[in-house]
């Protein structure tokens, strides 16, 4: 196995090459990332670069988040100290104009290359249309894939999901798709104008005649006193230790949520060696909701088969099912997390080193909302506009997958395959009876996992989050450090919007842009005013929606 | 949430003028409701600065004003030390720190222009001073190697607008001011001795009217029986802010040829403006940020004080500034009686309490402490 040394504040840690800065340093039992204003640690959480808590220290350049740091060289990594001082820098780097920066114009421009933006491209370079994809990891597959990252004898071999991933990718590559990994779009602007800066620190700007916007998801909020601590982390995060650095989160991994993907987490993690205290499930168990399992089971035969696969790895393996709780605090002990679970009357505690929660998801829709798409409010999250094609209410702009809504995996890429045909149409070029048919069956694949994804609410439909319950003492914005009751107090004030709101209690300020606290204050002032939210009811999409330096701002090559 | 039906004063436009006119009257028992289209109106996009001397973006895009530049000159430090005294009476915490302001040269030529521009202000009453890089490096030890001195102008200072902006709602709501935002006023019809306005949410009859609404100031005057003139435009500007650092920038920093504003919160942010353009695609619209303003706006702030570059920028955004003729409209519209028009000038956030101040003081029939006839409101006509 090839590896690196990194120093962490004078402590050598072994890392893998390929694995992130966040993988190697968490196998090394090192929880503490980011310290904030109020000197909390904070560590990692989102593992997938939107949450802005694992912020490091990378070779003496502050803001580095462990979770999208590679480790390619020896490192020397330091915590995040908010409002930690400036190096001097004594070289002053010219004013730069836009016009500095180098412009690519492809036809059209995919962004993000999971799944779904895979199977864009890959449908509009069949058609004859020239298709770039931009994906901020260093890897593409996106966040269903997540590839293998490191190499070496005792790294457990790709499993299906990963295979199925590489194949996607080499299909897309032997079509003559290009892909640009490690590129962060962060600008949207009218008239289809995108910035977007490479983890080398190169700025370019993309004017594309038509696009793909395939940007996924994050995983939703789960606001209890202490979600904030180290050690607590999404279901995603964990899983991408795993599937894609081999590292586990902990030893003692406690899993708690609602859907599938945990079982799949209990699954992955007990086969690499760690102990899964118990998952807990919101929902009740499958066999309350015998229609819906059989309607999933005649619309996807394959992922009920894998589903009962996971759960007879738990069952064997000896983890324990709790359903129909939930987790409603969580506090740091001497010797590790104490969880508190609720429901059905009953209170359990449990200990753990890592609690992984994954109640769900929100889409990643500031790219669509900047460029104006039109979106509808489910009553959970937003839902953007568009047609059976993904055409949304803006002129070559087309969507798809999660970041449109939720869907999972197989409905993004059928409507990846949908979207970029009709993508290519619209850039003029034929759609000759070998595509039409592709479509055609890609739009009845889309309609089947749609079935498939209903049932499958059905079966883990669980009571949403009770947002009047949540204690006044529990975080709602992770960045600022705000509570519950602050953003009540403002609200019981008369602000009866979130921008007042916002810039009343600092709640969406910080780096994330209000990424986890917007769902949960509009739920808030929803509750207050009676007003049901809609697509102006969130904060205004400010760019850049990734944090950038200013030095990488106007980079060059 | 109904409006009232009528009322003694109706303010149009809810920013930091309107809601102090609001205040200051209410203060003195007066029923007043503020009408607001948006919420907390283009002070709520405000970047903090206290600006005193006069600004080079200013005089370079519209020269024609400098000399009215020059007249509204002396009222600029008085403006920063009201703020210091509404922050006082208000028992308020503004983050509000004196600190002065630079305005930086980068070469000689630049260094005469600021050496000819403080002649000027010094005869007018500000406080300022030509330093040399050494003298600059003593005070201010964070420039980039370009920079050969600086204007230091004591007057200067910066503040939070966001503390600020929560503090006047709340005094002007313990006053008793009704404020109804996200209501548009669609005219101003006379009706007897006063006014009917029709907003939104209907009609308003009141006996005095302010129009505090910034560069909405001109269409509503302009929709009055007989028309009043106020050519007030709208500026669409860039803002950027950073995440947090230790304290770096005391100073609120600009540029003696180029467009910057640089200062640092107390948060430890550091804001970024200064007057780059942003987007309103149509008069009354949502300003948009545009990447040509942040790339050339953050660039240029890192060319100033390089080690900002390892900073991020976590957040853009857009706000209206007003410029009319390079002062504020201020008092009486002697055409229309009961009309008030009150906007501050270039400055307006600075300049905004004050001139809340000094028509409040003319509607309630007091002698203002300071001669607003240069600002009088019919100098259009």
């Amino acid at each position: 196995m090839s590896g690196f040394v990194i120093n962490f504040e004078g402590e050598q840690v072994a890392a893998r090459a390929g694995e992130s800065v966040a993988a190697a340093l968490t196998a090394h039992g090192i929880r503490g990332f980011r310290v904030t204003r109020s000197t909390a640690e904070r560590g990692v959480f989102c593992g997938m670069g939107v949450c802005q808590d694992c912020l490091v220290e990378v070779d003496g350049v502050p803001g580095k988040r462990a979770c999208m740091t590679v480790v390619d060289r020896p490192l020397s990594i330091r915590r995040q100290r908010h409002g930690a001082a400036l190096a001097p820098v004594s070289d002053a780097l010219p004013p730069a104009t836009i016009e500095e920066l180098a412009v690519e114009r492809p036809e059209l421009l995919v962004i993000g290359a999971g799944p779904g933006g895979l199977s864009a491209a890959i449908a509009a370079r069949k058609a004859g249309a020239e298709a770039v994809v931009l994906d901020e990891r260093r890897s593409p597959g996106g966040q269903y894939f997540k590839p293998v990252a490191v190499a070496g004898d005792d790294i457990a071999p790709p499993d299906a999901q990963h295979r199925e991933g590489l194949a996607l990718v080499a299909q897309a590559r032997a079509a003559g798709v290009m892909i640009r990994s490690g590129v962060s779009v962060w600008g949207a602007f009218q008239r289809l104008e995108f910035a977007a800066t490479s983890d080398t620190g190169e700025t370019r700007r993309y004017l594309p005649r038509a696009v793909v916007v395939a940007t996924g998801a994050y995983e939703r909020a789960w606001p209890v006193p202490g979600w904030e601590l180290p050690g607590v982390m999404t279901t995603g995060a964990a899983q991408t230790l795993w599937r894609t650095a081999r590292r586990l989160p902990g030893q003692r991994v406690l899993i708690a949520g609602n859907g599938p993907l945990n079982l799949q987490l209990a699954a992955e993690l007990r086969s690499g060696g760690s102990e899964v205290v118990a998952v807990v499930e919101a929902a009740g168990p499958a066999t309350r909701a015998p229609a819906a399992v059989a309607t999933m089971a005649l619309a996807s035969p394959g992922l009920v088969a894998q589903g009962l696969a996971y759960q007879w790895r738990c069952l064997t393996g000896g983890v324990p099912m709790l359903h129909d709780m939930v987790v409603s605090a969580i506090e740091q002990g001497p010797s590790g997390l104490a969880v508190t679970l609720v429901g059905g009357g009953a209170t359990r505690v449990l200990e753990a080193d890592v609690l992984c929660l994954g109640y769900g998801f929100e889409p990643s829709n500031e790219l669509l909302r900047a460029l104006g798409c039109r979106h509808d409010h489910d009553g959970t999250r937003l839902v953007t506009v568009r047609d059976a094609d993904g055409q949304t209410s803006v002129a070559g702009v087309y969507a798809l997958g999660d970041c449109t809504g939720l869907g999972g995996a197989r409905v993004a890429a059928a409507d990846g395959t949908l979207a970029g045909l009709a993508a290519a149409a619209g850039l003029g070029h034929a759609i000759g009876p070998e595509l039409a048919r592709l479509g055609r069956q890609a739009a009845s694949a889309a309609q089947r996992h749609r079935r498939f994804q209903q049932a499958l609410w059905n079966v883990y439909r669980a009571p949403a989050l009770a947002i009047a319950q949540v204690p006044n003492n529990t975080m709602i914005c992770r960045c600022e450090e705000v509570r519950f009751g602050a953003a009540r107090a403002a609200i019981a004030d008369g602000l009866a919007d979130a921008g007042s709101v916002k810039r009343a209690t600092r709640i969406g300020m910080g780096p994330c842009q209000g990424r986890y606290c917007r769902p949960l204050l509009e739920a808030l002032i929803s509750e207050a005013t009676g007003k049901a939210p809609d697509e102006t009811s969130g904060f205004a999409p400010r760019p850049p929606f990734r944090p950038v330096t200013i030095r990488d701002l106007a980079g060059k090559p | 949430m109904a409006l009232p039906t009528a009322i003694g004063t109706v303010v149009i436009g809810g920013g930091v003028v309107g809601a102090c006119v609001a205040g200051f009257l209410a203060d003195e028992g007066q029923d007043v409701l503020v009408v607001d289209e948006g919420r907390g109106a283009g002070s709520s996009a405000n970047a903090g600065s206290l600006h005193v001397q006069m600004q080079s973006r200013f005089m370079r895009l519209y020269p024609e004003n400098v000399p009215n530049m020059e007249l509204q000159l002396p009222l600029y430090p008085k403006a920063v030390a009201f703020w210091r005294e509404l922050a006082g009476s208000l028992n308020a915490d503004f983050d509000l720190k004196m600190t002065g302001g630079l305005m930086v040269a980068e070469s000689q030529a630049q260094l005469d222009f600021l050496a000819l521009k403080a002649e000027r202000e010094r005869r007018l009453g500000l406080d300022v001073a030509i330093l040399d890089r050494a003298q600059l490096d003593a005070i201010a030890p964070y420039f980039g190697p370009s920079i050969v001195g600086a204007e230091l102008c004591a007057n200067e200072g910066k503040l939070n607008p966001l503390l600020c902006n929560a503090a006047i709602r709340t005094w002007i709501l313990a006053r008793g001011v009704v404020l109804a935002e996200g209501v548009s006023v669609a005219g101003i019809a006379r009706s007897g001795t006063g006014f009917a306005v029709t907003t939104t949410r209907g009609t308003v009859t009141a006996g005095r009217v302010v129009l505090a609404a910034g560069s909405g100031t001109r269409l509503l005057a302009a929709g009055l029986d007989p028309p009043i003139s106020i050519p007030a435009v709208a500026e669409p500007l860039h803002m950027n802010i950073t995440e947090a650092t230790a304290p770096l920038i005391g100073h609120l920093v600009q540029h003696a040829d180029r467009m910057i504003t640089l200062k640092q919160f107390g948060t430890g942010q550091i804001v970024i403006g200064g007057g780059w353009p942003a987007r309103q695609d149509a008069p009354g619209g949502h300003a948009e940020v545009e990447l040509a303003s942040l790339i050339a706006n953050a660039s240029l702030a890192q060319h100033i004080v390089p080690s900002i570059g390892n900073l991020r920028i976590i957040r853009t955004w857009a706000g209206l500034n007003t410029s009319v003729d390079g002062m504020g409209v201020l008092g009486a519209v002697p055409a229309i009686p009961g009309l008030f028009v009150a906007i501050p000038g270039d400055a307006g956030y600075t300049l905004g309490p004050l001139s809340a101040r000094l028509v409040a003081d003319v509607m309630l029939g007091r002698k203002p402490g300071e001669d607003i006839s240069p600002f009088r409101p019919e100098r259009f006509e």
